[in-house]
């Protein structure tokens, strides 16, 4: 990795300062924020990013606290992947995202990653992550996997210039729960939904994957809790077992009564478009339906309507329809039985 | 007066290795009655199952492998390495790289690249960092040659040639004969095969760390398969005696047939040591060590073959490539361990603009074995036969057929749905078996020197390196067990080029080749010490034994120390060699896999495997199953999972790492089931490191079948293919 100052922020003020003067005409050598470090290492190692300072986040005292405030859940930037997955009242109130937050990477990256550094970490395609290969998002001018290998890539969204997939687990959860990211900047704090935190690309600006200023940080993370967060889950298909990102997942949560009539339902994929991407139809198809074999059967259908796939990502339809069935019937069967 | 009768001779052939590759040469041996094993049931610490006398060093860290080494003024050697699959190099800037504070050496030495990865500049610092920094402050000017990187473009009419052209086709059989007989057939097949360019993935990359300060000597620490392969280079490159360099290998994080030699790594170790005067550390980075590291070669098999009603295979056409990069590749000839009345094959290599391929854990064996299984189980299937009773009638050695019903009944074959995918619902059960053979003997190389000290200490020398195998473990108990003592009474002393010579590590020969050796010095001190103990028990030399930690002869005994109290100052000091009838060759086996597949998702759970093998005389049983099981998982993670992956527009490797070159991790571990063939009754030491490599890639190819119907001929089985085959594209 290329050398670089390490700056601890004493507090989430100080951390945009120190992070103010760092805008860089190369958005991969803007100043950036650690959290646990657990992608940053590996873009700062294969010399993806090269920024000057490092600002650590994990000096802001209570920066990682997780607190429950009335009817929201309240995730501190820094608190680590682990610390939400254990949480009582987070595997009581939202299984769904300690679901998620289990199904990332190995122990011993959750145990260091954090729910901020997560949500922030960068694509996974092959191409962005080689130095040489200067692609569409490193700054060039063609996105090399959309005629290339493409296999762990997107199946929904391809027509953006860029045809990465999100590779958070927890964001397609945040997104189907209604989440809001804090985020402070120079200006002062700003609330943004979580369907709003991620961007797709565009011809203007392929690079960035949120909508975060240079300067700016996520201080928490705001989940409102009530009948969706309590009845949501989170399926993850990865091709290894032990390590390994989604081909395909799926959150789903589901607001229903004792009859499975839903009142309101999100289901949103990961793993198949460069953002967290939900599926507004197969929301407004399941409120007022019962949530019975063949209604789950049609959503599931429904789901994959408007894919584009590439070359090789075809595969993706039929595993994300199967996600999608499995995921609501699992909540059937958790409404019925509660 | 004696007469000297002159030695008979006799001839035998061993297996000769070069570059991993075995052949077989005839060589003449004294034919004298030496030391035997004896009924490989009755020993008393051979064949049982030995923890591996190193477990505790190399779990507990202590064990020091060559990257490990720190020396005082040690400084870090790095490569500049190609960023083209094929360019002329028009120039070098190293002006801001010498600059760079803590850099010593900044050498430039390739003219041309004809890979992505191949080393152009030799690098020096004090700190790994600045020889990092120094990497990419190196300024290369390339001029991109044409270049192809996948096997199908190479093949292409007009595609860049790699090599002069030549004509390296192999052709064995007669085509038009094989031609004829198809017409007698009731089921032919014909179809393509492939298996992809693999990484051997060795947990410690290729290196040295070479201490040569000025003066005389220098000791080179190498992680190598061949403790001897390396003094020889290393001395030239310093311009030192051979005999005043030495090489030491205590431990070595594998090699899988990768690290014959010291390699470039090596070169350059020994040069920048030499030019600097400061031990230099010379490891390949993880992306280096793909890139530059050595492959396994691919292979594109397209397969033609007939069999009859009554399950004879009748003819077996095949026409294969092995994808070799710039290096060489030879599939095993097909159709493999099966006999077939005719057949006919050509064999021509293909070459791409990346890394050579090298021996890679029975070279060429896997991936021939992964064709003619897949082919034996379509076959059985189209003439409705039993794959296992298929095999049985086709194998050419009768091992095969014991081992076969073995694995069979340990696996649970009665359970194999007769009808592919038939199992009720999502989860689909399937299983699958297929059968390998290797060489795995010895020769005469190995030299032991074997010291019993005044205080009773024994030590056995060997300058052979510890591939992984347990070397150190079985060395100790054929000492040990000849002498009469326990594990922890004996010494070895190994990896070293200051020792007894040694063969390098490839074709499964080391324990072949070393423990005779070991054994004959054994046999050699235990005669020695018996004829100086003799006199103080009052019996015949002949007639004394060892037992229990003592010495017993003529109704009396001596504790192993007193014993030892007759012998001089220095020791007593013996020697052993080789000797031909304590080695086989001729290993053979069978694997079988239970597999599960989700026909909704295409994931693919190996539930269960199971490898049948024999191997003469089983030095230890508990470091023979855990070879097994490393077969088992390898072919594992052949068949799911490993694949070198390359932009063939851009000349690249794209996942030069292990979080995209994916190796099977714990949660895919199955039930493995490593079986030891006991029905060998060889006694006589066989390499099965190897043949353990071979079949189980088909077996769960064949199994994946057998449980969902969808038979995937192109390596790895991931889950976009079964759902591709599941789920055909509208038309």
């Amino acid at each position: 990795m290329q050398a670089f100052e390490w700056a601890n922020a004493k507090t989430a003020a100080d951390a945009v300062r120190l992070l103010g003067p760092g805008a860089a005409a190369d958005y991969d050598e803007t100043f950036r924020p650690i959290g646990g470090g657990q992608d940053l290492h590996t873009t700062l190692k294969a010399y993806i990013h090269r920024p000057a300072r490092v600002v650590n986040l994990k000096t802001i005292p209570d920066a990682g606290k997780i607190t429950v405030d009335g009817n929201s859940l309240i995730l501190g930037a820094t608190a680590t992947l682990t610390e939400i997955e254990t949480h009582p009242e987070v595997i009581r109130q939202a299984p769904g995202l300690a679901e998620s937050i289990h199904s990332v990477a190995t122990p011993q990256i959750r145990n260091f990653g954090t729910i901020g550094g997560n949500l922030c970490q960068r694509p996974r395609c092959w191409y962005f992550r080689l130095e040489e290969v200067k692609c569409l998002k490193r700054g060039g001018d063609t996105c090399y996997a959309k005629e290339g290998e493409n296999k762990y890539l997107a199946a929904f969204g391809t027509d953006a210039p860029c045809v990465i997939t999100k590779p958070s687990d927890p964001a397609q959860v945040l997104v189907a729960l209604n989440a809001v990211v804090n985020v402070l900047g120079p200006k002062g704090e700003r609330q943004i939904n979580a369907g709003e935190f991620f961007r797709m690309p565009t011809t203007d600006d392929p690079r960035r994957e949120n909508v975060l200023a240079a300067d700016e940080i996520i201080t928490s993370i705001r989940v409102p809790l009530g009948q969706l967060a309590a009845k949501s889950t989170y399926l993850k298909f990865k091709e290894r077992e032990s390590l390994d990102f989604a081909m395909a997942s799926v959150a789903a949560a589901v607001d229903a009564d004792g009859a499975l009539t839903v009142r309101s339902a999100r289901v949103v994929l990961g793993g198949v478009a460069p953002v967290p991407w939900a599926l507004p139809a197969v929301d407004a198809f399941l409120a007022g339906e019962t949530l019975d074999e063949a209604t789950i059967a049609r959503a599931a259908e429904m789901a994959i309507e408007g894919a584009k796939p590439l070359s090789q990502t075809r595969y993706k339809l039929p595993l994300v329809r199967t996600l999608v069935q499995r995921s609501l019937t699992k909540l059937a069967r958790s409404i019925l039985e509660t | 007066m004696a007469t000297t009768q002159p030695i008979k001779k006799k001839k035998i052939k061993v297996p000769q290795v070069v570059n991993g590759v075995p052949t077989e040469v005839e060589i003449e041996v004294d034919d004298v009655a030496g030391p035997t094993w004896g009924a490989n049931d009755k020993h008393r610490l051979l064949n049982t199952r030995i923890p591996r006398s190193d477990g505790p060093a190399k779990t507990t860290g202590t064990a020091i492998y060559t990257f490990d080494v720190r020396l005082p003024d040690m400084q870090y050697g790095r490569f500049v390495v190609s960023k083209h699959a094929r360019a002329n190099i028009k120039s070098i800037d190293t002006s801001a790289a010498e600059k760079i504070p803590g850099v010593t050496a900044v050498v430039p030495f390739a003219k041309s690249v004809r890979y992505e990865g191949e080393p152009i500049v030799a690098i020096a610092a004090k700190t790994r960092e600045a020889a990092n920094d120094a990497v990419r402050a190196v300024v290369v000017e390339y001029e991109p040659q044409p270049f192809v990187v996948v096997a199908e473009d190479s093949m292409k009419p007009g595609a860049p040639q790699i090599f002069p052209p030549s004509n390296r086709r192999q052709v064995q059989g007669n085509a038009d004969e094989v031609a004829a007989a198809f017409k007698d057939c009731d089921a032919v097949i014909d179809v393509e095969y492939r298996t992809k360019i693999m990484h051997h993935a060795c947990l410690e990359t290729h290196g040295v760390v070479v201490d040569y300060r000025g003066g005389d000597t220098a000791t080179v620490y190498a992680s190598t398969q061949g403790t001897f392969t390396v003094p020889g280079d290393a001395s030239k490159a310093m311009g030192l005696k051979q005999s005043d360099v030495t090489c030491i290998v205590q431990h070595m994080g594998g090699g899988f047939g990768s690290k014959f030699g010291m390699g470039i790594a090596g070169l350059w170790g020994c040069k920048l040591s030499k030019q600097l005067g400061v031990p230099v550390k010379m490891m390949l980075t993880r992306r280096d060590e793909f890139l530059t590291g050595g492959n396994g070669p691919g292979s594109i098999q397209k397969m033609k073959a007939g069999a009859t009603k009554d399950g004879t295979l009748v003819a077996c056409h095949s026409i294969i490539h092995g994808l070799a990069g710039v290096g060489r590749a030879n599939i095993a000839g097909q159709p493999y361990q099966y006999k077939a009345t005719t057949f006919f094959r050509e064999q021509t290599p293909v070459n791409t603009n990346e890394d050579a391929s090298v021996a890679m854990r029975a070279p060429g064996f896997p991936q021939a074995s992964f064709a003619i299984e897949s082919l034996m189980d379509e076959l059985a299937e189209k003439i409705g036969m039993d794959p296992v009773q298929f095999r049985i009638k086709n194998v050419t050695n009768e091992s095969h057929k014991r081992q076969l019903l073995r694995g069979a009944e340990a696996i649970g074959w009665a359970n194999r749905p007769a009808k592919a995918g038939s199992t009720p619902g999502h989860l689909k059960r399937g299983f699958g078996c297929g059968i390998g053979a290797w060489g795995g003997g010895g020769g005469p190389k190995c030299i032991v020197n074997l010291v019993i000290g005044r205080d009773g200490t024994v030590t056995a020398e060997s300058g052979s390196q510890d591939l992984g195998t347990g070397t150190r473990t079985y060395v100790r108990a054929i000492v040990a067990e000849e002498l009469g003592l326990g594990m922890n009474d004996v010494l070895e002393k190994i990896g070293s080029s200051k020792f007894g010579d040694a063969n390098a590590s490839g074709g499964s020969t080391t324990a072949a080749s070393l423990a005779p050796a070991v054994k004959d010095a054994a046999f050699n001190a235990r005669v020695a010490l018996a004829k100086l103990v003799a006199p103080l028990l009052g019996a015949q030399p002949d007639a004394v034994t060892f037992e229990n930690g003592k010495v017993l002869g003529n109704g009396k005994s001596l504790d192993w120390k007193q014993a030892c109290m007759t012998v001089p100052a220095a020791g007593l000091s013996v020697q052993g060699q080789w000797q031909p009838g304590l080695s086989g060759n001729g290993a053979h086996g069978a694997s079988f896999a239970e597999v599960e597949v989700d026909v909704e998702t295409g994931h693919i759970r190996v539930v269960k495997m199971c490898h049948v093998q024999d191997g003469g005389l089983i030095l230890n049983r508990l470091a023979t199953e855990s070879q097994i099981n490393g077969g088992m998982i390898q072919s594992l993670g052949m068949a799911l999972f490993e694949e070198r992956v390359m932009d063939r527009r851009l000349g690249v490797m794209l996942n030069p790492n292990f979080g995209e070159y994916k190796l099977p991790g714990c949660l895919e571990m199955p039930e493995l089931i490593p079986i030891i063939d006991d029905g060998d009754t060889r006694e006589a030491v066989i390499g099965i490191a190897e043949p353990a490599n071979i079949p189980g890639v088909g077996a769960v190819a064949n199994a994946v079948y057998n449980a969902c119907g969808v038979r995937v001929r192109d390596l790895p089985i991931t889950p976009d293919k079964i759902l591709n085959g599941l789920y055909p594209a509208k038309a």
